[in-house]
Formats: C-alpha cells, structure tokens, sequence
C-alpha cells in the first residue's frame, strides 16, 4: 500500500467519523490497519472523547433536531426530563438573537423545558447583564460578547460557571471544545477553561472585487501608474493602499459616477476602532511580540508605542480613498458602498459576503474575493522598543463580539441551561447557524470549513443562495486568518468598552483631523491609565496576564 | 371665526401670513413622508442616491413591515407603551391633582406655595442619565426590573412635578367666585374640590394629560435600561434598531411610524382642548 | 392675600396638607435616596463587580474640572440650547400668532403642527441620518441640486447643524402648543381694538400680543432650556458624539461614563457638577417666575 494511498485513505475516514457516518470502533480498526499511530488517532478522536465507545451515532430519527447523538443523550430525552422547567437567557437584540431564538422551539420540543428569551440592545447590554448578576439574578444565561469576559472574573468566585464537568457528561448535547480554531478557542476561556458554550466567531478579513482586480485594462493601468503590477489580492499594508489609492476617483465601474478605493465604517460608538484594531494588528503583534494592549509587567499602556502610532498614520491616509462620510457612517452604510458595486476593497466581518449573495441587496454576487488582512514588512516590539524586519509578518484577528452565551453562577436551572446551550453547539445545528444569514454567526469551529480541514460541504452553502467559489473564497481566508501562528491578542479585561471608548474617539478625532496621531495617542495612554487606576492596576495585571491562559 | 385682525389686514400680510403656514406644514410634513419613504426601501436603497420618489425611482417594498409587524415583540411593546402611559397618567394626576389644586388655593405657613411649586419645577433639573444607577437599585430592591408597575413608578416620579405646576396653573384660571359661593352653600371643602373645580377645569386636565401620557410613550433612556423583555416600551424597541450589525434604517423608520401612530390619532381628538386656550395662569396681571 | 387662604380653619388646614401630601412625599421618597446616592457615588472609586473600593474625597471633581473634554461638552451643550431655544421660541410664537389671528384652515394646520412633538428623539436622530447623508440623503440631494455641499455628518460643525435642525423640527410645536394656548385665551376684542389704534399689524403684534403672552413664554422658555440641556437621544442616534467627540453633548457623555462604562464615580461627579452650574443660571429664571406667581 503507498504512502499517498493511506493518506487518502485516513483522510476519507477520519472525514466519515467526524461527519458521524463511521463508529468511533469501526474508526479506530480501520485506522489501526493503515499504521496510524496511536497518538495521532488520539488526537483526532478525543474530539469525541467523552463518548463512550460506539455510542456517539451521526443522527437519531426520534431525535433529528440535534446531530451526532449519544445513546445516553437518546435515553435521556425519552423522560423529557426537563419538563415544567423554564430557563430565561438575556440576549443581544440583534441578528445573534434572533439566530438563537430559532432553535428555542426545537430545543423545547426534544426536551420538555421552556426558554424564555429577553433581548435587550447593544448600548445597554453589557450594564442589563451585571446588574442583574449583581442585584437581581433574574437569568440563567446571557448572551456576552468576548469582551465583556474579564468583568465576569472580578468576583473571587467568577460570576460564571465553567462547562467542562458538563462536556464529560454523555447525556447533554454531544459538542467538543477541541474543534474549535485555538485562537477562537481562547475567546471562549479564562486560564484554559471553557466558559463558554459555541455560537459565533468574529473576525475581520479583507474583502475585495476580484472582478476588478483581475481585469487586464485596470492591470495595465495600474502597472503604468504605480509602477508595478497589481497585487491580486494586497498582501501587504502598502499594496492595500496602492490599490486603493488607485481605484479613487475614477469611474472603473463605468456607471457614470466617480467609485472609491475602499468602504469603510468609522463611526464612533459604532465598532469603528475595529478597523484600526485590525489594520494596526502586523505593526505590533509578530512572532517576536504577542502584547498589543499593555506591557504585563507594569500594565503601562503600548497604545502609543512606535507601531501604533505608525498604525494610525498609514489609517488616515486610507481615509481620503472613500466618501469623507465614512467617518461617520454605521456599518450598513460601509457594506452598502461595497455591496452596490462602488468600491473596490473592504476590511470588515463575515455578513459582508452573506449580505452580497442577497440579489435584492447587492450588486456583486460572484465577485467577491477574500483574503487575510495584508501584512507588513515590520513590526514594532513595544516591550524591547525596537523594529524587527519581516519577509511578510501577517497577524491574525478575531475582532468583534464571538457572541455566545454564558451561563450565570446564580441560576438554579444550570443543567437545563446548559443542555439547551449545548443543543445549538451541536455540529447540526452550528452548521446551520453558520450557513444562514439571518443568525449573524460566523464559523470558528474547524468541521465548518470545508475539506480538508473540515466536513462542510459546499452544497450547503449553495442551498442558502451562496455562490460556491464565493463560499470556498470566504471559508478558505477565514480559516487561514484563525489560524496565522501570529494573532492579535483580544483585550479581555474588566473595562475593555472603556477603553476602546477613549481608543475609539481619539482615532475618530484624527480622522476628522482635530488632532494628529502622536498626540492622540499619547492622549489615549493617559486616559487608559487613568482607567486603569480606577479598577486597581495589580488586579488588572493580574487579569490582564489571565486572560492570555 | 374669521375676526377683526384677519379682516383689516393688507393682503400683503394676509399672503405673507399663509405663506409661511404653508412652509410650517411642508417643514413638519416632508420627515414624516420620508420616514413612509425610507419604512418601504430596502436596506441598500436607503442610501442610494436619487431614490426619493418611489415606484418612480426605486422600488417600494413591504419587507421591513412584515418583518417588524411579524415579531410578536413589537406588539408587546406597543401594549406596554400604552399600559405604561395609561397607567403613569392616571396615578401622576391622581396624586398631582388635588397637590396642585391645594397649591393653587391655599397658603402655607412656613413655605410660601409659591416655593412649594418652584420646588416641584426643580424636580427637573436633573439630568435623568445621573440618577439611573441609583434607581435601578431602587427597583431591583423591590423587584421590579422588567415590570410595568417599575415603569410606572420611574415616570410618575418625573412628571408628578409637570403635572403639579400646571394644574397649579389651571386651577388659578377657574373663577373662585363660584367656589365661595358654594361654601356659602354649606358645601365641603372636598366637595368643592371634587364638584366644582374639577370639572371646572377639565379641558386643562386633559391637556396635562396628553401631554404627561406623550411624556411617557417618547422615554428611551430609562425604558432601556430597566425593561428587557416583559415590560419592554416602543422607544427601547426602536433604540434595538441599533445592533451589533449597525443600524437598519428601514426597521427604525417603521418603528418610529408604528409608535407615532397612536398619540398623533389622539391629538387629533384632544385639538378641541388643545386650543381651547389654557392660560397658564399668565394673563391674570 | 387669597381671600379663601385668608380664612384659615382648621378643617381648611387638614384638608390642604392632606391633598399636598402625598405628592410631596412621594417626590421626596423616590428623588432622595437615588441624589443621596448620586452624592455619595461622587465621592467614591467604583469598580463594577466590586462596589465602592475607595472614597477619594473630590478627585473625580477634580479631575472632572481639569478636562478639557468635560468644559467642551458642557461648552457645546450650552451653544446647542442658546441657538435651538431661541429659534424654537420665534417659530412656534410667530405660528401661533398666525392661527390665533384666523388664517385660513387652521383647523388643519394646528393637529399637523403639533405632530413632532410625539415623536421619540431617538427614532428622529436615526431619520436624521438618512436625511442628512450625502449618499442620497434628502436635504444633500436638495441642496446639491442647488450646488451647495454641505459636510453634515462628517464634521463637527455640520453634525451640530443637523441636531439642531432637527431638535428645533421636535420641540417648536411644544413652544407653539403653549404660545396658542395662551393666546387664544386672550379675548379677541383686546386685538381688535388694538388693530383699531395701531397703525400697522405689526405693531398689534410686537406691543400688544408679545407682552400679553411673555409670562408664558417664559415658562416655554424654560422648559426649554431645562430639556435642552439634557438632550441625549437625538444627538446620540444621529452622530454619537462623533467625529471624535466633537458633537458630544453633555448627557450623551454622561450617558457613556454612567450607564456604558458604569463608572458610577465619575458619572455621578458629573451630575452633580452639572445640577450646581444648571442650578446657578436657572435662578435667574425663577426669579422671573417667582414674580408672576405671586
């Protein structure tokens, strides 16, 4: 038998037994014959670890709301055993709560038990969760954005409970943490912990018009303007903006009306600062230097460190190559530059693809590329203070809320809340929720993505409208950003609204031009420092060093 | 109706006059149409230029409405707007009322009336965002997070001092000749209150009532911040339009539509009251 | 002196203190403990999580009276209510003054007029935003057919502009409800007669309508300026603040520092702050007040 052979022959397996066709057993014999070593399996079939052996099938017909499923689960669901029991989740009133209220019903008619769904909106969740953990105990799970986790650790005893002791229990819906992307993995635990139970996974990547990209007359007129030849896709910071500077300004869709090189969403209060986050990620963070926000030794701010700053002055220049407006603009208005045609790159989440398979919304089905966000060339250490060169030092990210549901340490109904949470983590259902639209999740885990990585099927995405290159395109750039060996570290610290505020108004600031970048930043620090003061820096050190565990 | 004034004008100010009615009408007109205008575009036809008129230069969808009229949520809301703002206006003049009426009338020994209803007016000074936190205490305390009863304990809180300087007010205009002479009569102070002044001054109370009940229906700040599910009102269902996906502009201008509806119908059947002239207590010199 | 105050029986007083009281008392019960807790917040550091973990005498005063973000916001909110206010107060009076003296289908126009009035500012700043975008908003299509560009929402002179105008599109029907009120309560036969005398409508207007009706002005006024200052869901849905913080008026900030970032400390400093310097300019006022009540 050859080396290739076997290969493809493991992949096919392991394939079927991650997709549920094959048994745990039948697996392991197979993959004993083709000499796979006992470590590698391992690491392909803890995934399922806390099934007992054979137990985990891919469906059951009485249950067909939730798949694979466990023997024990099945017995379990016959006694409906939360009967009479109600749970209430907080939500984020918003496309993620709506993605969850979907399955309340499936969820309510397997098991018995009741949800009572409260949506409340972005502006006042973050205050609605913890003065309800501090006052009324009113929810059993709430529905947080990554950031809002370290607020969850200041308590001695965490206002949230861990997952893991429920993970090993067979009859609860049969998910595993270990198939998450590691970098997303971490947004959803404190010091190697699972906190949290699996729904969405945020981050920015670049999108662009391949169409326009790959046309001959823009390349040539690109080669004789700028003086080399069009990258397709931008790799590095400076491509992105060549490119960008060059589609402005000109009407290269031929509509009449002068188009722009890149859509932006800049308004303060209104997530803008994650533009910055994303672009400044490759002066900073490299192989050399994990720490973005602060140096953990002192809790002294970086945010006005060298690369930073180097960071915001390469933004503003990106800002004259779309609509002067885009300062102010919500994110619908930056997709809706991109989405009727005007505008040739867009660094932003994964409803921008979604939205663009929409024929009512969008006039660039089928034209979209995507890619990581571009790189440079190099990065600043902040904590040795000095400038490392790169061949290409591209960072990973995964800006935005990951929105997902944790479950409160004061409920009394842990086990019905937990159950139901696990319900919509199972691979059936995130698959679902990760191909439709309207629930606003984006993959994190790694059977999403499609072979080899995974088991999703391209059909799938076809069947929700997708155009099946776009899909491939999206996935493909989506996993390689997850997965760059460098990311960006998320701030997860108890006041990271706050400090992203005073982030987020000072780079809005430069952009109107009331101030210069130096000085806004080195503004930023001392407001950051001030906040800092405020929580207790050594408890803040001390959180701050956890949250990378 | 046509009087004196109207009559001996120049038909130069006449034209002047109804020239700038009809620039007041279109300026109060043209957001309303442009909320029907926006309510039935889709989410990229909002900011597309040149789509003003519709059928015309883009194509008018329902979309928005069938999805908000579809979410049970909007309806609840609409309840609760209305339960709140009937329940906030009837306690607020149930108290406030004989408070005003009592201010209006007597004197006090130690604090004049008139600081008594100068305090009252203070009451709204203060910036509502100040106070939240303590009052989310305040309610969580007793329980009432989430429940109409806490809403309406909030807004009767801040718009008992309203009521309280206008009735003030109202009652000042009602003759007293007439209540003496019910006194004379052997009449009760309640009764004269309750039989005689009361409905003496019933087209300001319910004035004061429109305008406490629009009070309460346009609050978001403290909506939001103390309702999320149960108890939930209009304005915090339209401040959701805002979410993690920014604004859809369409939502928010079939919510504002859906929540303008109900008080605007109404004001057209207090106009009667509306106009038939409440003086404040002013031009009494 | 009341004639009916001046007879005080003791029936009388029973009765007034019990009609007065529970208003009293239930302002006093719900305002106090949340403004004793606002005070005492001032004076401390608060963590979320944790509660109160230290008192800090007035450093969140102080630091407050050093930042120049915290003059700004009160600088622009003050701008902000000294143009609206007064525009609202010309426009709402000259409208009523035009029903009251019989324009032809008022009947019409007073329901229309007062409509903004019941609309929620947070639903009008989101309206604002489609309005004022120059990617086919109304007023830039308007405008630029005109061939004047104006930069709404994209900086801080413009994004001021365009709260106002809609803040004055809300809040004159409130000025012209009172303004009609008040002068149709006025009998007729006082205009006539004055038309009779002067010499132009004009002058009716300036020195006979305006002094008539100015005690209630005042109160419009007022109103106006109190609400003005505490305006926050508009300017919030429409620019949040931004660019920067060039639009963000003193309750929006409170709005972050309080209820967005629960820093009860520093938010409580802030309204505390802002009740001492609203507290000093509206005296003013209520000195005014306080002679047309007696």
């Amino acid at each position: 038998m050859s080396q290739d052979h076997s290969k493809d022959r493991f992949e096919e397996l392991s394939a079927g037994f991650l997709a549920g066709r094959i048994s745990r057993r039948h697996f392991i014999g197979q993959a004993a014959k083709l000499g796979i070593s006992a470590a590698l399996l391992s690491r392909i079939v803890s995934a399922q670890a806390y099934a007992e052996d054979g137990n985990l099938m891919d469906s059951s017909p009485d249950y067909p709301n939730e798949a694979p499923i466990t023997k024990e689960r099945i017995e379990f669901l016959k006694t409906k055993p939360y009967k009479g029991q109600t749970i209430t989740v907080l939500v984020l009133k918003a496309t993620v709560g709506d993605g969850l209220k979907y399955w309340v019903p499936k969820w309510e008619e397997e098991t018995g038990g009741k949800v009572n769904v409260a949506e409340v909106p972005i502006d006042t969740l973050h205050q609605q969760i913890f003065s309800d953990l501090q006052t009324t105990h009113r929810y059993d799970a709430y529905m947080t954005g990554a950031w809002f986790y370290g607020d969850f650790f200041v308590p001695k005893e965490p206002y949230i409970i861990e997952v893991g002791p429920y993970l090993k229990d067979p009859k609860y819906p049969s998910w595993s943490p270990d198939d998450w992307l590691p970098a997303m993995k971490t947004l959803y635990s404190w010091q190697g912990k699972v906190y949290g139970v699996l729904f969405d996974g945020d981050c920015q990547i670049l999108y662009y018009r391949r169409d326009v990209l790959e046309k001959a007359e823009n390349q040539q007129k690109f080669k004789d303007k700028v003086g080399y030849d069009l990258p397709n896709p931008p790799k590095t910071n400076k491509q992105m903006f060549d490119v960008a500077n060059f589609f402005t300004g000109w009407d290269w869709n031929g509509d009449g009306q002068n188009d722009w090189g890149i859509a932006l969403h800049a308004k303060v209060n209104e997530q803008g600062f994650f533009h910055f986050l994303t672009l400044a990620a490759p002066y900073v963070c490299s192989p050399n230097n994990k720490y973005f926000w602060f140096n953990p030794d002192t809790m002294k701010p970086l945010i006005n460190s060298e690369g930073h700053l180097r960071a915001l002055e390469d933004y503003v220049k990106f800002l004259p190559c779309g609509p002067k407006e885009a300062i102010s603009w919500t994110l619908g208005q930056g997709w809706n530059l991109f989405l009727s045609g005007q505008a040739v790159l867009e660094p932003t989440w994964g409803d921008l693809p979604t939205f663009a398979q929409d024929p009512k919304e969008s006039k660039v089905k089928g034209k979209v590329g995507a890619t990581i966000i571009p790189g440079t060339t190099e990065a600043y250490d902040p904590i040795k203070g000095q400038w490392d060169k790169f061949d290409l030092n591209s960072v990973g990210n995964v800006n935005g809320g990951s929105w997902h549901c944790v479950i409160s340490r004061f409920s009394k109904k842990k086990d019905p809340t937990y159950d139901f949470l696990a319900f919509m983590a199972t691979k059936k259902n995130a698959i679902y929720n990760c191909t439709h639209g309207f629930t606003g999740v984006q993959p994190g885990m790694k059977f999403e993505y499609f072979p080899p990585v995974g088991t999703g099927k391209v059909e799938e995405w076809v069947e929700q409208g997708w155009d099946p290159e776009e899909a491939k395109r999206y996935l493909d750039a989506y996993y390689q950003n997850l997965s760059l060996p460098a990311q960006e570290t998320y701030l997860r610290i108890p006041g990271a609204a706050e400090y992203w505020h005073e982030l987020d108004v000072r780079v809005s600031g430069v952009l109107a031009g009331q101030t210069q970048p130096k000085a806004a930043l080195d503004d930023c620090a001392q407001a950051w420092e001030r906040i800092t003061e405020r929580y207790g820096r050594d408890k803040q050190k001390k959180l701050y060093a956890e949250s990378f565990a | 109706m046509d009087n004196l004034l109207w009559r001996s004008s120049k038909w130069a100010s006449k034209l002047v006059a109804m020239l700038i009615a009809c620039l007041a009408l279109c300026w109060v007109a043209i957001p309303f149409l442009w909320a029907i205008g926006n309510s039935i575009k889709s989410r990229s036809a909002i900011f597309e230029r040149g789509a003003i008129i519709p059928f015309l230069q883009f194509t008018p969808t329902l979309d928005a409405w069938k999805e908000v009229l579809n979410d049970p949520q909007a309806i609840n809301c609409l309840f609760s707007s209305a339960l709140v703002g009937v329940g906030t206006t009837a306690f607020v003049l149930l108290i406030g009322t004989p408070a005003a009426y009592s201010l209006a009338r007597f004197e006090f020994r130690r604090v004049k009336s008139k600081d008594i209803t100068l305090w009252f007016l203070s009451q709204r000074v203060m910036p509502p965002v100040v106070v939240l936190s303590p009052f989310y205490i305040l309610l969580a305390e007793f329980g009432l997070i989430d429940t109409w009863i806490g809403l309406i304990l909030l807004y009767s809180t801040f718009n008992l001092a309203f009521c309280v300087v206008i009735m003030r007010d109202i009652f000042r205009d009602v003759s007293k000749d007439v209540e003496e002479a019910a006194r004379m009569e052997g009449a009760s102070l309640w009764q004269v209150f309750w039989m005689i002044a009361l409905p003496l001054s019933l087209d300001g109370l319910i004035v004061t009532a429109f305008i406490v009940f629009a009070f309460c229906w346009n609050e978001a700040l403290f909506a939001s911040a103390v309702t999320s599910q149960h108890a939930a009102t209009m304005p915090a269902f339209i401040l959701a339009s805002r979410s993690t996906r920014g604004v859809d502009f369409n939502f928010a201008a079939v919510n504002t539509l859906l929540a303008i509806a109900p008080p605007v119908l109404m004001s057209f059947f207090v106009q009667r009251y509306l106009a038939r002239g409440l003086s404040f207590g002013a031009v009494k010199g | 002196m009341e004639t009916i105050a001046s007879v005080q029986s003791k029936a009388e007083r029973g009765f007034k203190y019990a009609l007065l009281a529970p208003s009293v008392i239930w302002i006093i019960a719900l305002t106090f403990f949340p403004i004793l807790a606002a005070v005492r917040y001032s004076f401390a550091n608060y963590v979320l999580g944790e509660g109160i973990t230290a008192y800090v005498g007035f450093s969140n005063y102080a630091r407050l009276l050093t930042d120049s973000g915290f003059w700004y916001a009160i600088f622009i909110t003050v701008i902000f209510v000294g143009i609206t206010v007064p525009i609202e107060v010309c426009i709402g009076f000259v409208l009523a003054w035009i029903i009251t003296i019989g324009v032809p289908g008022k009947k019409l126009f007073r329901p229309i007029l007062t409509a903004p009035l019941f609309t929620m500012e947070v639903a009008i700043g989101y309206l604002g935003v489609t309005l004022f975008t120059d990617q086919g908003g109304l007023f830039s299509t308007i405008l630029g057919a005109l061939g004047i560009h104006i930069e709404w929402l994209s900086t801080a002179s413009g994004g001021l502009a365009a709260a106002m105008i809609l803040d004055i599109w809300i809040w004159t029907p409130f000025v012209f409800l009172m303004s009609l009120a008040t002068l149709s309560a006025i009998p007729n036969d006082i205009f006539d007669a004055a038309m009779l005398e002067a010499s132009s409508h004009w002058q009716v207007f300036f020195h006979v309508a305006i002094p008539l009706a100015w005690p209630v002005l005042t109160v419009a006024i007022l109103s106006r300026v109190l609400e003005g200052l505490k305006s926050f869901g508009l300017p919030y849905a429409l620019t949040s603040g931004g660019p920067g913080t060039s639009t963000q008026l003193f309750s929006v900030m409170a709005d972050l520092t309080t209820i967005q970032f629960t820093d009860f400390g520093r938010g409580s400093a802030m309204g505390i702050l802002y009740l001492i310097m609203v507290s000093i300019v509206i005296t003013f006022f209520f000195k005014q007040m306080r002679k047309r009540i007696d």
